[in-house]
């Protein structure tokens, strides 16, 4: 490690970073556009600049992300020489910029906007018109392209170089008059387009998911995990009020997804909606399944454990490692059989971080003692089976709603998922909350273990996965113990 | 000016002078001989070099031995190790190269195989501007005669020494004259300098250790070592010693190529070899090195052509290519006309550049068309003192800022004048504010 000090502070600095790492590491904020820390610093935005004592010379204004650190650098990030250099940086950068930030939707958490106000002047000096380019540029799917709002960062480019490693954009032209644009225009493809919208440092690329969705400033950020496959990327939910989930984003994690997350994974809150769920509990009546008090539900359901013998339980991958072990009580209390339903292999496996197993807790719950089973598997246990219990948000889906819905009338079907299913042989079924209204934690399949936060309540009238089976291993462990 | 040494052009003058007879009957490849033959080692080679104090011919003025002696050592850093020759000549005014790669390219050749010797490189590329066909053609045949010879490839003159010298032809971006740039643009990529550190001697083409050279540094090499170190010391000045070829330009009676002694003064060039200011008329202004070396009034042209002379009256020597101005000229226009050259041609990297360049040329435009305020000249200083020095990546932006400001030094009145009448007083008729239709970069 190389000792410097930066602002009148001695610091530990990797010797392989540039300056501006140390800097960030130890908390020293060091204004910046172009640099990235999961991209190769190219030095061209001029923004990171501070000044710089080495060697005995005197004090000299250098880029921060293009400078290496030596043994007693004195560095200085906030004096008057920096400062006027980054101002001036930032002149050059607002002469082309149309400031539209009120029908921005970067605005709010734009470092454009954020280091004009805190190093820029208020007042502009250029009175030539600003640059024409292309606003509304179709990129494909998933992102839309502001050409006038770009600063020249190539934060977007170097990712798909660098991360994907698949050259998708380039900048075209030269010098004032260049501009971000695909290769031949084509739309962008794969499966990590969106990780341009958050490394874009201003608007120039949204997410056609979340344009005009949400002002930045109103949303309520929760840290969590992604639920989409087995490698449980680091994300923060963001909510718009008291419930809709407006946007996903990746999480700094080191040991997992880095700064990264895939499209599949970003866009997935799409499906954990509040419509189509079922809330509180039905159980079947004399005309089908009917709407009962949850209390009852649960009754009916500890009746039936304690009044059969063959008891088979069906964990969805999407289980956290909480609910997990209660569930494992309850099917140890009852002597039961306990499956996890494995979902098949996904086409969009990849190198970078989709695992190609779209459950995130699998590792988590077969440490916990569920033997993973393929559907055609887990309905074979369950044929022979007097009580079956499927439990777990996709875990209907995961085992086959159709052949689930032919399983013969005699096995007692309790499901304890997030949407409603009827069939024959459902006795019961309770509403659990999915992904984003849960907390607890997923075990990835490197054996991290992720937190996931609830970021919105559940709909009303649905009890928690975990108090649920509370419920009713509590009834099991008593009924064990009265026996 | 009678009595004055040459070497560089003397044998472009004698006809056939790129062919192997010819240069072989002139002396030619004696010094490579020397060198190879003579018992020389590669460290004697450099300090020669260095005790010559050669001093490069691009622009910077960095003693080429000196540049040389940073290539790692090979025992150390076993790694591929290059040169590139930068010939590709595109500052404004400048056309020195191009008569040598044309006229001369032997010497040239043999310069390289010299520089490939004492840094004990693995190959050579000379990257020619893309416009130069014939200096290219030229060149490529030099190389093919010699290999032919057994002065290129494998075991040259029988020795044990190799070096392969390859041809790559520009694609027409001032930029890529930049070393950084010029080597990006060698691997193949947008000719976008690269930040330094790392320098390119230890992180060079396709990140080997490489030296870049320009065309007449290179060519000054066989002979030096053929006359020594000493004989070239006898030329030009203590801090500049040499010949260095003056391409004088503008409004003179006979512009061209002149081989000149470092030191030698200004007016001396323009009355003598380049015979004087057109049209009898008087000088107002000149460029002394290219057009990115700051503007000087005609008060300074006693001035020698040296490197220190030149910064002492707060401009540089550059490429020693000389760009004259007469009293009809308007110094407004002539900002403008090199304002859009840097617009053009900044490669966007650094936000000063890319914005700064363009607001340049915005701003000398409308100033030149009589739209232009009083804030608009305070505003030009503002933004080039922004933009340099020393503040992006390479020195594009330093090329255009410092023009600018020696500008708007030596000739604010002309500025203040052009804002004051609302028009170009250097025009026919004074034309007023002229419509800006015919601008390629609206």
């Amino acid at each position: 490690m190389t000792k410097i000090t930066v602002d009148g502070r001695e610091l530990e600095a990797d010797p392989k970073k540039p300056l501006i790492a140390a800097c960030h590491e130890h908390g020293v904020d060091v204004p910046h556009y172009c640099y990235h820390a999961g991209l190769t610093p190219v030095g061209s935005c001029r923004m990171c600049q501070v000044e710089v004592e080495e060697g005995g010379r005197p004090a000299r204004v250098a880029a921060a992300c293009r400078t290496p650190v030596s043994e007693g650098m004195v560095v200085n990030t906030a004096g008057e020489r920096a400062h006027a250099a980054r101002r001036e940086c930032l002149e050059f950068l607002l002469k082309n910029h149309p400031l539209d930030c009120p029908i921005c939707d970067k605005a709010g958490e734009c470092k454009l906007q954020d280091y004009s106000y805190a190093e820029g002047q208020a007042e502009g000096h250029s009175a030539e018109p600003r640059r024409k380019l292309e606003k509304r540029k179709d990129l494909g799917d998933v992102i839309v392209l502001d050409q006038e709002r770009c600063i020249l960062c190539s934060r977007c480019v170097r990712f798909f170089e660098e991360v994907t490693g698949q050259a998708q954009l380039c900048i075209a032209g030269r010098g004032a008059h260049s501009w971000v644009d695909s290769y031949g225009g084509r739309p962008l493809h794969g499966n990590y387009q969106g990780n341009i919208a958050d490394l874009c440092p201003v608007g120039a690329l949204t997410l056609k998911q979340f344009r005009f969705q949400a002002r930045v400033w109103n949303l309520r950020k929760r840290a969590s995990t992604c639920g989409e496959c087995s490698r449980g990327c680091a994300i923060s939910v963001e909510v718009l009020r008291q419930g809709e989930v407006k946007r996903i984003r990746p999480r700094y994690d080191a040991d997992v997804n880095r700064w990264w997350m895939c499209d599949h994974g970003r866009f997935a809150f799409e499906g954990a909606t509040l419509e189509g769920r079922l809330a509180g509990a039905r159980a079947r009546g004399y005309a089908g399944l009917e709407d009962v008090p949850v209390d009852d539900a649960v009754a009916t359901v500890r009746d039936a454990y304690a009044t059969h013998a063959k008891h088979v339980f069906v964990a969805s991958p999407w289980l956290t490692v909480e609910e997990g072990a209660a569930l494992a009580a309850l099917a140890r209390g009852l002597g039961a059989e306990l499956l996890l339903v494995s979902p098949p292999e996904s086409a969009l496996k990849d190198d970078l971080l989709h695992t190609g197993d779209p459950g995130p807790n699998r590792r988590g719950l077969t440490e916990l003692g569920c033997a993973a089973r393929d559907a055609a598997g887990c309905r074979e246990a369950l044929a022979g089976a007097e009580t079956a219990t499927l439990v777990g948000e996709r875990v209907v889906d995961l085992v086959g709603r159709e052949e689930l819905a032919a399983l013969p009338a005699q096995v007692r079907l309790f499901v304890l998922d997030t949407k409603p299913f009827e069939a024959p042989a459902v006795r019961v079924a309770l509403g659990v909350p999915d992904w984003v209204e849960r907390s607890g934690h997923w075990v990835n399949v490197d054996g991290h273990r992720g937190p996931i936060a609830a970021a919105r309540p559940a709909p009303a009238g649905v009890r928690p996965t975990l108090q649920l089976l509370g419920e009713l291993g509590a009834a099991a462990a008593a009924e064990g113990g009265a026996r | 000016m009678s009595a004055r040494e040459t070497y560089l052009l003397d044998r472009c003058k004698l006809e056939d002078s790129h062919t192997l007879a010819v240069y072989r009957a002139n002396g030619g490849y004696k010094a490579l001989e020397k060198v190879l033959k003579g018992g020389m080692g590669w460290a004697e080679v450099i300090e020669e070099v260095k005790a010559s104090g050669l001093r490069g011919r691009g622009g910077a003025g960095f003693p080429t031995g000196l540049k040389w002696s940073f290539m790692p050592d090979p025992a150390k850093d076993p790694r591929t190790r290059y040169m590139a020759v930068n010939a590709d000549e595109s500052e404004p005014g400048t056309c020195k190269d191009r008569v040598l790669l044309r006229e001369d390219p032997h010497g040239l050749v043999e310069g390289c195989l010299i520089a490939a010797y004492a840094m004990r490189l693995d190959a050579v590329y000379i990257y020619v501007r893309g416009e130069y066909r014939k200096p290219y053609d030229r060149v490529q045949a030099a190389i093919d005669e010699a290999r032919a010879a057994g002065l290129v490839g494998a075991n040259v003159m029988g020795t044990d020494f190799s070096c392969e010298i390859h041809m790559h032809k520009g694609a027409g971006a001032y930029i890529c004259g930049e070393e950084t740039g010029l080597m990006e643009s060698l691997e193949g990529k947008r000719g976008h300098p690269r930040p330094k550190p790392p320098f390119p001697a230890g992180f060079g083409l396709w990140g080997q250790p490489t030296t870049v050279n320009n065309v007449e540094s290179i060519f000054n090499v066989p002979f030096i070592l053929d006359r020594g170190a000493q004989w070239f010391r006898s030329l030009g000045t203590e801090a500049s010693p040499g010949n260095f070829l003056c391409g004088i330009s503008g409004h003179v009676a006979k512009p061209g190529v002149y081989e000149v002694a470092l030191g030698t003064p200004a007016r001396q060039i323009l009355d003598e070899l380049a015979g004087g200011v057109w049209k009898g008329r008087q000088l107002k202004a000149w460029f002394p090195g290219g057009s990115s070396t700051g503007l000087l009034p005609a008060s300074l042209i006693d001035t020698p052509m040296d490197h220190d002379s030149i910064k002492g009256i707060g401009s540089m020597f550059g490429t020693g290519a000389m760009i004259m101005l007469d009293e009809t000229a308007c110094t407004v226009r002539a900002s403008q006309v090199l304002a859009r050259f840097y617009d053009h041609e900044s490669c966007g990297q650094c936000s000063q550049c890319r914005e700064g360049t363009q607001w340049l040329h915005q701003i000398f435009r409308r100033i030149e068309e009589g739209r232009g305020t009083m804030a608009d000249i305070d505003n030009l200083e503002r933004l080039a003192r922004g933009m340099a020095p020393g503040k992006t990546i390479c020195a594009l932006a330093d090329a255009a800022a410092i023009p600018t400001l020696a500008a708007l030094k030596h000739f604010r009145h002309e500025l203040v004048e052009h804002v004051e009448r609302g028009c170009c007083p250097f025009k026919k008729g004074g034309a007023s504010a002229a419509p800006a239709a015919a601008e390629v970069h609206a």
